[in-house]
């Protein structure tokens, strides 16, 4: 079949283009943009924006070279991905396209990328822990299978390396990694992670480097999820990685921008809480099918930025990493509630036993500050905040089982207090203070 | 009538996201809704304004919001108008529903897909359950909107039938027999002044943003038992009221609406689940149809009916969900039912009238909202309120979300201005897991009657700022600097802290605290305010003695809080009495 065709560009900008008047071209559907004289694919588009007067598009590979002759052929499709099996192990760009030497691949199917929501009633109520091997996150705050939460971090923390060492250890079929605007040697890092800890079979890895079209970083996690939910359709328990969802909210930023939206706060439009929602809410555990797991990564300079304080409002929970470890007063799961009553007897109570006596440690540290620390027990908490730092939030290292872990806490609060000062109920005193 | 004849109709002329123009040239209605014709689906919108066409005289322009999403949509798809604002079903069968931002039913949908794909519908309310019609009304009788002409049982319930609050006065004419029926089936016909006649049914529509009226709206008065302590004793709600619960996320919001969904002593739970996490209306619905509600002991979902519009549906119809939930709330009042209706988050419904006037081109107002949002919510929270004729009452509690946890934003400052209570939940509070994390000395009021009295509330809050400035005291110029009696002082403070407004929502019994306990627990906390407890100093330094006092303060909290998780009976319960006791005499206590 002739595509129809459109042979005029009016206006160009930075990542948009317009023609004029309408060409019949549908929401969201794909253009091509080919060049006239040779008749070469140059890109994909996609129309955002339709009236009687013109029409403008998203370009995928960005607007440099694009002339106003470029011609506009139509593909009456909504925008797609391709699904493979074949995928697995393989490398990909934010539209899809291979980027690595492998063989070619023959997609089975194509998949919409658009994200439907996922009815609630088929979602599962999520019963089934996700263990980490890091103590801060199993006994503090067990991960949930279907689970989506962020690692709130600053630009210099190792929040990259804390995805991997837990993509080592997590339980799962499939392993979706979804980069954007990295630089090319946190792409290495992770591809090397993962292939060191034998996974990189069960991983397909879509990667938007920084300096890439911004169309192309936009487009990623949907295409990503797009692909994930295809696996948990099938019946797959599929983690995936979104590193980082800042870089991301601010491609949108820009994009919106140049649309001339008009911004609520910091630049970002207005619906950047909706934008954020509808990919992270693809995390699901399907009645009849797989899961959808989501860690990501939101660099931050303060909480307070839009980016994390609307991700904070959509995730469920956070891990906060702050000098290289997980902050137990600043991160939440909040699925932990689900499954922490089915391990053991003692897992809640010195939860919050623990919480409770570092926030008074904490409180007593900011004393300190000004000398005002004087008391016994106060340096009492001091040396048990120290403690705590140095062996519980440290994430890095040899994984540590769930009971080992909360024998753990039941040694530093021996070491530091008298069971009546932990707060915690007799019955549990008695059968652990003393093992 | 011929359909066809009166069929109004326009034409796509501008699409961007979900904010589309129409040309029409015939009729439009301000606030009617249409069915845009996208690729063979029929996509749901609704007329925001109406504006002449410069390219044509003869036409104008309509915009409008549509609630679902419209890829593949192309200039000159077709728009019919329907004449109908956006209204919702009302009738027997709401309660224990699951329904979309629009109503549809979400079990129903999923029969035939597991996606919420564009253009799908589904009945709002069971079209195939029959219900046993008891007629109260018989031919010659005169009624009109609002009044009764039968019931039916719906569950523990007894379901009014009540004839469409839009109807004048009209004449039965013919009426069935106790019988079941389903909503399809015609009941009774009435005829009214011009000699219409009118076919009545078990369920009828009704406008979601015209208020159902009060038959004599009351002042709320009587306190709602929510379990929650530091709620039913610092900052109480009353059958009718108003509540905005604002906070950063992590401190606790949905956990709190949770329990108030378990334990709140009402007839009637409305949740209109609107913008936030699915995985949460999916407890709800999946994890408390398993729990059993405070006052029959039958299932929890029995008195609930949640409309599930999350984050990820589309946002134009988070406005129309809050609507929707309001009038489902307001029906049951006007039977004579305790409702509380649970709204969380008005900060999302309140973002996406931001979305949409940032789309229209409005001048926008602080943070972009919309100038009137202030209004807007105010006349939102104006909708609840008891009604002393009926005996029944809504209650509306929202949640607020305020950006970066600032209450100074504009959405938490116009629910402060629009409710009677504000329980304000503290970042401080959550990060140190004292849970609830309502921070009574800050953002946390209400107007209301409690189950205490005005006297022994500011006792008590009293007490609590006294702490805290100890507290303060403590941490900036240390604790040697603070006297042994305000250092006993600061202990008690923490320990009705610790004992009382710290509550486990997870734990069957310390999760609920009933009026009876309540006192119980008032008293030991008005008592152990006012008493001068005998601790010995002898030979200790001060240090010591404070090491002293805290240690005895520890035990006798971790008494207490073994009493909260253990107490049941009511001799058990009396104890905590002879606990304070004891400890104020400074006796061994058992």
């Amino acid at each position: 079949m002739i595509k129809k065709e459109i042979r005029k560009i009016n206006e160009v900008g930075k990542a948009l283009v317009s023609v004029e008047g309408n060409p019949g071209v549908a929401l969201n559907h794909v253009v091509e943009l080919v060049n006239a004289s040779s008749d070469q694919s140059i890109s994909f588009a996609k129309a955002i924006n339709i009236t009687e007067e013109s029409t403008r598009f998203q370009v995928y590979i960005g607007t440099q070279g694009v002339s106003t002759k470029t011609k506009v052929r139509l593909h009456e499709v909504p925008t797609t991905v391709g699904f493979s099996q074949n995928m697995l192990g393989r490398s990909f760009d934010g539209i899809g396209h291979v980027t690595d030497k492998g063989p070619q691949i023959i997609f089975e199917k194509e998949l919409p990328t658009q994200l439907d929501t996922l009815n609630p009633t088929v979602r599962l109520v999520p019963k089934q822990p996700l263990w980490t091997g890091v103590p801060m996150i199993d006994v503090f705050n067990t991960l949930v299978k279907s689970q989506k939460i962020p690692i709130f971090a600053g630009p210099t923390e190792p929040y990259n390396r804390l995805l991997a060492q837990i993509a080592k250890g997590a339980q799962a079929d499939v392993i979706v990694f979804a980069g954007i605007g990295l630089k090319f040697d946190e792409h290495h890092y992770f591809k090397e992670e993962l292939s060191k800890s034998g996974n990189m079979s069960k991983t397909i890895m879509f990667t938007h480097l920084a300096g890439e079209s911004q169309i192309k970083g936009l487009m990623l996690p949907d295409v990503a999820l797009s692909v994930s939910r295809e696996f948990a359709d099938q019946g797959k328990d599929v983690l995936v990685l979104l590193t980082d969802m800042t870089n991301w909210s601010n491609i949108l930023r820009n994009v919106a921008n140049y649309q001339d939206m008009i911004p609520s706060l910091q630049g970002y439009p207005g619906s950047l809480y909706s934008e954020l929602a509808r990919r992270y809410e693809v995390a699901a555990d399907i009645e009849g099918a797989g899961s959808i797991t989501i860690i990501g990564a939101t660099t931050l300079e303060s909480l307070e930025d839009p980016v994390p304080d609307n991700t904070g409002y959509i995730t469920e929970g956070q891990f906060f990493l702050e000098g290289g470890k997980i902050k137990l007063a600043r991160s939440l799961s909040r699925l932990k509630q689900q499954v922490n009553d089915k391990t053991r007897s003692d897992h809640r109570a010195i939860m919050t036993a623990m919480a409770s006596l570092l926030a008074d440690a904490e409180k007593a540290h900011e004393a300190s500050e000004v000398g005002a620390a004087n008391d016994s027990y106060s340096q009492k908490l001091l040396k048990y905040r120290s403690d705590f730092i140095s062996q519980i939030e440290e994430p890095f290292g040899t994984p540590v089982e769930l009971d080992q872990a909360l024998d753990m806490c039941w040694d530093l609060l021996r070491k530091h207090f008298e069971p009546a000062e932990t707060g915690i109920t007799q019955k549990i005193l008695t059968e652990y203070w003393n093992k | 009538m011929n359909e066809k004849v009166n069929k109004r109709t326009g034409k796509l002329i501008n699409i961007q996201d979900s904010l589309v123009q129409v040309r029409f040239f015939d009729e439009v209605i301000m606030g009617e809704t249409a069915e845009i014709l996208v690729e063979e689906k029929s996509l749901q919108g609704e007329v925001l304004q109406i504006k002449s066409d410069p390219k044509n005289p003869e036409a104008g322009i309509v915009e409008m919001q549509v609630f679902e999403d419209l890829t593949g949509a192309k200039i000159g798809d077709e728009v019919v108008f329907t004449g109908q604002p956006l209204s919702v079903l009302l009738g027997p069968g709401l309660l224990t529903s699951v329904w979309d931002g629009l109503q549809n039913s979400l079990y129903y949908l999923s029969k035939t897909d597991p996606y919420l794909r564009p253009g799908m519908k589904a009945p709002a309310l069971d079209e195939e359950i029959k219900w046993d019609f008891t007629p109260t009304v018989k031919p010659g009788d005169t009624v009109k909107g609002g009044d009764v002409i039968g019931s039916v049982p719906e569950g523990n319930f007894e379901h009014k039938i009540l004839v469409p609050f839009a109807m004048g006065t009209c004449t039965i004419e013919s009426i069935i027999e106790k019988k079941a029926v389903n909503i399809t089936q015609t009941v009774a016909v009435a005829v009214d002044n011009q000699h219409i006649k009118h076919e009545l049914k078990l369920a009828f529509r009704q406008p979601v943003k015209t208020p159902i009226p009060f038959k004599e709206r009351s002042i709320p008065q009587e306190p709602i038992s929510t379990g929650t302590r530091v709620i039913d004793l610092l900052a109480p709600v009353a059958y009718g009221g108003t509540v905005g619960n604002p906070g950063p996320f992590g401190a606790g919001k949905t956990v709190l609406q949770h329990t108030l969904c378990k334990y709140a002593l009402a007839d009637i739970i409305v949740m209109a689940a609107c913008g936030e996490r699915a995985g949460e209306a999916v407890e709800v619905f999946k994890d408390f149809a398993e729990l059993k509600d405070p006052s029959t002991g039958q299932s929890l979902m029995n008195r609930m009916c949640i409309f599930g519009n999350t984050s990820s549906m589309p946002v134009a119809a988070r406005e129309a969900s809050v609507f929707i939930a309001l009038t489902v709330g307001e029906y049951y009042r006007y039977q004579g039912y305790n409702v509380i209706m649970l709204a969380d988050s008005t900060s999302r419904w309140a973002q996406a009238l931001r979305e949409r006037s940032g789309r229209q081109g409005d001048i926008p107002g602080p943070e972009a909202f919309p100038m009137d949002i202030p209004d807007q919510i105010k006349g939102m929270y104006q909708r609840a309120g008891s009604d002393a004729a009926t005996g029944g009452s809504l209650t509306f509690i929202g949640t607020v979300s305020p950006a970066g946890g600032n209450f100074q934003e504009p959405v938490t400052q116009a629910t402060m201005d629009s409710t009677g209570g504000f329980w304000g939940l503290s970042q401080d509070r959550a990060d140190a897991k004292k849970y609830p994390a309502i921070d009574p000395l800050a953002y946390t009021t209400s107007q209301y009657n409690g189950f205490i009295s005005k006297s022994d509330r500011e006792k008590i809050l009293h007490t609590l700022q006294e702490t805290n400035s100890i507290d303060q005291t403590i941490s900036t110029i240390g604790l040697k600097k603070v006297p042994i009696d305000k250092y006993i002082l600061y202990q008690k403070g923490t320990t009705i802290d610790f004992c009382v407004l710290q509550q486990d929502g997870f734990h069957d019994v310390e999760a609920c605290s009933r009026p009876d306990r309540l006192e119980v627990i008032n008293d030991a906390v008005q008592t152990l305010i006012d008493s001068e407890i005998q601790f010995a100093q002898g030979e200790r330094d001060d240090d010591d003695f404070k090491q002293h006092i805290k240690s005895k303060f520890d035990l006798f909290r971790q008494n207490w809080k073994d009493w909260n998780y253990n107490a049941v009976k009511e001799k058990q319960i009396a104890q905590l009495k002879e606990k304070v006791d004891n400890f104020i005499l400074q006796k061994k206590d058992s």
